[in-house]
């Protein structure tokens, strides 16, 4: 993983505990709404609290294809590059 | 297996989760989703089976639906234009009538353009989606009804959400917009779920404080809000400054079909672009009579809204005093969140058992996926409808627990 890229991954990864299990592992390959028992009105706020983070508004069309910490990631990069 | 079961499969495979869903609700007393009105006795009572059920759920906010006026006018409608238009207003050409209420709708709301459609879900499919067009950013509060996400995906725009009822999110969202493109917010008036008011006032000013337009849907809101009923814009002093207002023909006005009006006469375009004003059939004749009938009442019978907003504060007070506690301040819809699913089921079922209507509302179709129980209240309650209503609800508490399913009362 690029220096970039981690430092987001351990930004996204800090805000998805606050709304995952306490102690689940999270990787790139982990399934947000499945792995992280995060359903979808978690996923609104989840999303919107990363959209404060970077100030930032994801495309609802972007948003809703994020199943992955990976995607959500790229997406995220995506949009800052822009 | 079978060619036929690999097709069966492939197509309702999907749908699997949600039949699982339906069967458990089925087994827990009646169909909430698949109900059938047997018969409609008035405005405010259907037979359901061999029951008479009070219907306080139904959207008829000023109770128009079996005013005498309004079932004679869509009446002689048919006599003199018979059932139907048979195509859309492009290809069958607009009647008369669809053209005098477009007219009506102006001198109503002030304005130099208003477009009527066939159903109000289309109004907002219509308008937005032509409204907001490739490379332009269209923002809609994160509430919004179903018919305005689906203007999204019609529309070829940037989309972006912004936190409910929240002028100050939408602002900061507004600021990280690029500067080019044109930019359209779309709020609702009155929130059909919890029954929740925009602050449409706050969001005219930072709509245009970014130069962007602001859509007001006020659905629910015409006839039961503003002076003459010309809802929550025009009661909050600011339907001037909104850039687009629609709504719907099928709650207080009795009838159906839908309608966007602008202060701006540019909207007229739309209708040479517009896929779902151009690609459906013109309203009947019946239902855009009815629409123009109820018109002239909700503008010039104030005391609809009155008896409507006295119904409103009756159950309101009745139903906080006996310990339930809605989601909102008082309105129209009246919206009592439930601890869970099936506690509202439950519910639902034992409210229809004491012969009241109301709605069950659960996921996805709700906010926060919150269950709720939600009422709707009509002018055409009399103040007994109401105490039965209240009656109803009390008689939840008497267990002072959740009712048990209710296995055995299917109808």
């Amino acid at each position: 993983m690029q220096a970039n890229n981690q430092a987001i991954f351990d930004k996204v990864c800090a805000i998805l505990k606050t709304h995952a299990e306490a102690d689940t592992e999270i990787t790139p390959d982990t399934q947000i709404a499945a792995d992280l028992a995060i359903d979808s009105v978690e996923m609104f706020d989840l999303v919107m609290e990363i959209e404060e983070v970077y100030d930032i508004s994801f495309p609802i069309e972007e948003a809703s294809a994020i199943d992955t910490v990976q995607s959500l990631i790229e997406a995220i990069e995506r949009i800052t590059d822009v | 297996m079978s060619d036929s079961d690999d097709m069966k499969t492939s197509i309702f495979g999907k749908f699997q989760k949600l039949a699982e869903r339906v069967d458990t609700l089925r087994v827990s007393g009646r169909l909430p989703f698949g109900l059938q009105m047997d018969e409609m006795l008035s405005q405010t009572r259907a037979r359901i089976g061999n029951r008479e059920v009070l219907l306080a759920g139904t959207n008829n906010y000023l109770g128009l639906t079996f005013d005498t006026d309004v079932m004679e006018a869509a009446k002689a409608a048919i006599d003199a234009q018979g059932t139907a238009t048979t195509g859309s207003r492009l290809a069958n050409g607009s009647y008369a009538a669809h053209l005098d209420l477009e007219e009506r709708l102006k001198e109503y709301f002030e304005v130099p353009s208003a477009i009527v459609c066939t159903t109000g879900y289309q109004a907002n499919l219509a308008a937005i989606s032509a409204l907001a067009g490739r490379g332009d950013h269209l923002l809609l509060d994160a509430d919004s009804h179903a018919c305005i996400y689906d203007a999204a995906r019609l529309s070829d725009a940037d989309t972006i959400r912004f936190r409910h009822n929240s002028p100050a999110d939408l602002d900061k969202r507004l600021s990280r917009l690029p500067k080019e493109g044109g930019r359209l917010v779309v709020i609702e008036g009155l929130y059909s779920m919890f029954g929740d008011v925009a602050p449409v006032a706050e969001f005219v000013e930072v709509a245009h404080a970014h130069g962007a337009m602001l859509f007001v849907d006020e659905a629910h809101s015409v006839g039961c809000y503003g002076e003459r009923g010309r809802g929550v814009a025009q009661a909050q002093g600011v339907a001037d400054k909104v850039d687009f207002i629609s709504g719907t023909f099928s709650k207080s006005f009795a009838s159906i079909g839908g309608f966007c009006v602008s202060r701006h006469v540019e909207l007229e375009l739309i209708r040479m672009v517009s896929r779902p004003y151009l690609f459906t059939a013109s309203g009947s004749p019946s239902n855009v009579a009815a629409a123009q009938a109820a018109l002239v009442k909700i503008a010039g019978e104030p005391q609809l809204g009155q008896a409507l907003w006295d119904r409103v504060h009756q159950l309101y007070d009745g139903l906080t005093e006996a310990g339930f506690e809605p989601i909102s301040p008082a309105a129209p819809i009246i919206a009592i969140p439930r601890p869970d699913e099936q506690v509202a089921v439950a519910e639902w079922n034992r409210l229809m058992d004491a012969g009241v209507y109301v709605n069950l509302a659960v996921p996805p179709a709700t906010p926060q996926s919150k269950s709720l129980l939600r009422l709707s209240v009509s002018a055409a309650h009399s103040e007994a409808d109401i105490d039965e209503v209240l009656a109803g609800f009390r008689s939840l508490l008497e267990d002072g627990a959740p009712a048990p399913s209710m296995a055995a009362s299917g109808s």
